[in-house]
């Protein structure tokens, strides 16, 4: 990796984020963790972070919540982060299309594991 | 259907709705052509009254449990409608009826042409009023729709209008499909229906359940059964007359059964997530470092970890798969990268066992159409399978090849216990287990079941062969990218979408 990428990981699970903290950090990556939607949207929009890992079920605001408020065009330049939502939950499929198309990426935290997620985020052209 | 299956036979219900339909037919003649009674409103009402009694003594023979019910319904619908019984008698309780909706709607409908024949003779004697706008089919307490030869509305009733919440006079004259976007739960629809009974018949009665009417921002989900009734030769240019049973309460309940098990499967998902990650920690920490037990240890946890994650999913897509919920994206993909990524994945666990996947991919195989987490889960599943049942055995085949008829076949053998005879019809039965045979066959019944769904929307079929003691083999075809193509429509993304059940939309034009 040429220049260290940041990384926003929005998860209320502490076993979750420690689990990939440790592989994204062992990776090379910079990685934030936040667990609030409220706070974890307010650090987002600082745009200093290229990766953002969203958990769609987190305390104040919900991860649709924040993941709307970072694809607004009230937010002039748009942010540079891609934005990869993280979570367990399955959707209606008419309410995961509108997801996928709001986000760049959706991956289903069980299906994966920590190895499997720098894998994945190794891929993302920036 | 549910209904359906009250009838003691397929036979004595056909004869009853001929000799019901002949009754009213007949008696709509005997009422209008011998002027038996004038024909105002309550005069036609007395007469239709006496139309499912009349009905009744004319089959004395007929079992009263079937006749009874819908009878009563009409008669209730008819004392419902009728001016000087309205106020007192309550609109009946039509989600009860236990006889087929097919009858009630070919009752409608006859009701239906009595009223317009009636207006008819009524505007012959110059009195202006409207009699059928007004009367049965307005006032009829189930919404009502009737269409010409080009699917056009030729009339709404009221509660139609309020069931859809559109103005009858924005509707008239517009085509039902583009008024009404509806899916069905397979690829018989409305519209292929309609396409057979013009090209076959005179005239026939369809009906279906679960009809879902799609949602727009303003307008909730509408779920209901669909009763038709289509007849070429009709005066009146009404060529179909569609009749909808709501259950949208009864069938969003089930709908929120699987929010249930989406809500499970999260509980379910969080701590598999964490045992995942936790392994890899450790094996990361500790690879090359620990004793060979140890290490074996370690890959156990690991697969199992891996089995049950799978086994989640299972539990997942068997509701989709009831719920229509179930979609797929189909996308040309390389099917040996794909046979090869299944081999990979299902690895760690055969390994664990002591087997191993022996696989073989013929050359040349042409691209199909698939959606990929899907029919990897349906090789996962079929190997799964196949390390349960392998005994002692310690391997297991995996193979694709082309068949004769340009089909993508591909199978997976073992060589374990075999399947008994009496087990093998109902394999792909969810949650199918023989009492007798249990601890052979163990398993829940869901990943066969689950397969052949999964199979069955990409256009392709399921199979088995097995001999005790000898082992099984699974196998399962796809069609070829370019032959699917050919026959699916693509959407602009270039890929095709299908449910389970081959959920397609209404028409033609809507078909995704």
């Amino acid at each position: 990796m040429n220049q260290q990428k940041k990384v926003l990981c929005i998860e209320d699970e502490y076993f979750i984020s420690e689990l990939y903290v440790r592989a994204l950090t062992k990776a090379g990556y910079s990685v934030t963790v936040e667990s609030d939607g409220k706070r974890a949207l307010d650090l987002a929009l600082t745009d200093q972070f290229d990766i953002i890992l969203l958990d769609l079920m987190i305390p104040t605001l919900t991860g649709f919540d924040v993941l709307k408020a970072l694809r607004s065009p009230d937010n002039n330049p748009p942010l540079h982060a891609k934005v990869i939502i993280t979570t367990n939950l399955e959707q209606r499929e008419e309410v995961r299309e509108d997801i996928e198309k709001q986000a760049d990426g959706y991956l289903v935290k069980a299906e994966i594991t920590p190895r499997e997620l720098v894998e994945f985020l190794s891929h993302i052209d920036f | 259907m549910e209904y359906l299956r009250k009838f003691t036979g397929q036979v004595r219900s056909r004869l009853f709705v001929v000799l019901v339909v002949d009754n009213l037919i007949f008696l709509a003649d005997w009422v209008i052509t011998d002027k038996l009674l004038h024909l105002s409103g309550i005069g036609l009402a007395g007469a239709l009254i006496i139309v499912p009694l009349l009905s009744l003594t004319l089959l004395p023979w007929l079992n009263t449990r079937y006749l009874a019910q819908p009878t009563k319904l009409i008669s209730e619908a008819i004392m419902h409608i009728a001016p000087e019984t309205a106020d007192t008698v309550p609109s009946p309780k039509l989600e009860s009826a236990s006889l087929g909706k097919e009858l009630v709607s070919t009752m409608v409908h006859q009701l239906y042409q009595l009223a317009t024949l009636a207006d008819e003779q009524a505007k012959a004697k110059g009195q202006p009023n409207d009699l059928h706008k007004n009367f049965i089919a307005t006032v009829l307490p189930l919404p009502l729709i009737t269409l010409d030869t080009n699917q056009t509305i030729l009339f709404a009733n009221k509660a139609a209008c309020d069931y859809l919440q559109v103005h009858e006079v924005d509707i008239v004259g517009q085509n039902f499909y583009s008024v009404a976007d509806m899916a069905f739960p397979d690829d018989q629809t409305l519209d292929s229906w309609l396409k057979d009974a013009k090209a076959t018949k005179a005239t026939a009665i369809g009906s279906w359940e679960r009809v879902r009417l799609e949602v727009s921002e303003s307008r909730p989900l509408r779920l209901f059964d669909l009763a038709a009734y289509y007849n070429k030769a009709n005066p009146d240019h009404i060529e179909t007359m569609l009749v909808l049973f709501d259950h949208t309460s009864q069938y969003s309940q089930d709908d929120q059964a699987i929010s249930f098990i989406a809500l499970s499967v999260h509980e379910l998902r969080t701590p598999l997530t964490l045992l995942r990650g936790y392994i890899e920690a450790f094996e990361d920490e500790f690879a090359g470092k620990l004793s060979p037990e140890m290490n074996d240890f370690m890959f156990k946890m690991s697969a199992s970890a891996q089995q049950l994650t799978a086994f989640v999913n299972n539990i997942l897509n068997v509701a989709r798969v009831d719920d229509d919920q179930l979609v797929l994206q189909l996308h040309e993909e390389n099917w040996r990268d794909i046979v090869r990524s299944a081999a990979d994945n299902m690895a760690l666990r055969a390994h664990v066992r002591g087997i191993t996947i022996e696989y073989s991919v013929a050359p040349n195989l042409p691209t199909v159409g698939v959606d990929r987490v899907s029919i990897l889960e349906v090789i996962n599943n079929l190997v799964d399978n196949a390390i349960k049942y392998s005994g002692n055995s310690k391997k297991i085949r995996l193979s694709t090849y082309l068949t004769s008829d340009g089909m993508v076949e591909t199978t997976v053998k073992d060589f374990g216990v075999g399947i008994p005879a009496n087990v093998m019809p109902h394999l792909f039965t969810k949650f199918y287990r023989d009492h007798h045979n249990r601890a052979q066959i163990g398993g829940t019944g869901l990943g066969l079941y689950l397969s052949k769904a999964i199979v069955g929307a990409h256009g392709g079929q399921v199979w088995v062969k097995s001999k005790l003691g000898e082992g099984s083999t699974f196998g399962f075809t796809l069609m070829p990218y370019a032959q699917l193509a050919a026959e699916k429509k693509l959407n602009d993304n270039g890929e095709i979408t299908r449910s389970a059940h081959g959920w397609i939309k209404n028409h033609s034009l809507y078909r995704r």
